[in-house]
């Protein structure tokens, strides 16, 4: 008995964890910014002062995520039935908004995944952070011809 | 036999990358958060398949975000960048490879503080058993395939994208409004 318990708790971490429905708020974020630093601190890879390079890397393919209050970052999959998240329109149509999600939450080895089935509000785009940081990265407007 | 299944157990959960995958990598340094070189075995994966079980035949046919499915410890790993220094992801490089057996070669980054798990900048891809590595950089050949008449002017992919480019027009470069970003630059540019 005690060995089925064992193979039976292998089996269940082994296998797709099952999904959790969750209802989610948080911003759009460019996860690679964010986790690299290569863009500096995190605080300055969100909202407004990034929101061209959101943009950049939304249509680059690089993985949006929901950066929630409690700074948990859901790696977002699919919304509704578009499952364009390398890149698709949605994605851009997003980028830097504070989106209220409801949909199935699965974690892996450490990692927060959504499949989005519904956008439930947004409230665009709204964490004003060019006040603090300006623009980031500082080139990506480019300075008016004279 | 209890404690032998909880052992495996916690180590199933441990996050990815608690090991060292860097023997034999000839990955760049780009000097990022808790950056390691990670050379390793893996099956591409689609996420969603893998996760949910949603399996179209063709891998999302390239819509989708892709996976690496670590050999050497069964942990699922999100590439989320490939070679290339002009804001572009993995997925595209990896796609060819969806459902196969590869070798990559590249950078795990993530700091502890923010992230239990890091994520992967994959470089350099070869299938199992191949000997010639490919460069992970085909964003931006795809992305000029797509928009041909862009693609024939001057300047990075992102300073020409049509999609991008629609999206700052319409809404400006801070995503508030044309008026919004009228009186930022003109502070901004002083």
């Amino acid at each position: 008995m005690r060995y089925l318990t064992g193979l039976a708790a292998f089996a269940a971490l082994a296998s797709p964890a099952a999904a959790e429905r969750i209802t989610v708020t948080g911003e759009a974020i460019d996860t690679w910014c964010y986790f690299s630093g290569v863009m500096g601190g995190a605080d300055a890879v969100q909202g407004t002062a990034h929101h061209t390079c959101a943009l950049w890397c939304a249509a680059g393919g690089i993985p949006v995520g929901l950066l929630a209050e409690d700074g948990t970052v859901y790696m977002v999959l699919k919304i509704a039935a578009d499952d364009a998240a390398n890149g698709g329109d949605m994605l851009l149509r997003i980028a830097s908004h504070v989106i209220t999600a409801t949909g199935e939450h699965h974690v892996r080895d450490g990692i927060n995944y959504l499949i989005v089935n519904d956008v439930v509000a947004d409230a665009g785009i709204v964490n004003l952070t060019h006040e603090d940081y300006g623009v980031v990265p500082d080139f990506a407007i480019p300075e008016p011809k004279e | 036999m209890r404690m032998i299944a909880g052992l495996f157990a916690a180590a199933l959960a441990l996050p990815a990358a608690a090991q060292d995958f860097s023997a034999g990598s000839e990955a760049k340094e780009w000097g990022l958060l808790g950056e390691e070189k990670a050379r390793f075995e893996a099956k591409v994966v689609d996420l969603l398949c893998e996760l949910a079980g949603d399996c179209p035949a063709d891998c999302g046919a390239g819509r989708r975000q892709l996976g690496l499915l670590r050999a050497a410890d069964g942990a699922l790993i999100v590439p989320m960048k490939n070679g290339q220094p002009l804001f572009t992801g993995a997925a595209t490089d990896l796609f060819p490879y969806c459902g196969k057996d590869v070798e990559v070669d590249g950078v795990l980054v993530g700091d502890e503080e923010q992230t239990p798990a890091k994520f992967y900048m994959v470089q350099m891809v070869r299938e199992v058993g191949a000997a010639d590595w490919a460069r992970a950089n085909l964003w931006t050949k795809d992305w000029a395939a797509r928009n041909p008449g862009p693609a024939a002017e001057e300047g990075p992919w992102f300073r020409k994208d049509p999609r991008v480019n629609a999206k700052i027009a319409e809404s400006g470069w801070l995503g508030l409004g044309l008026e919004a970003d009228e009186a930022f630059l003109k502070e901004y540019f002083q």
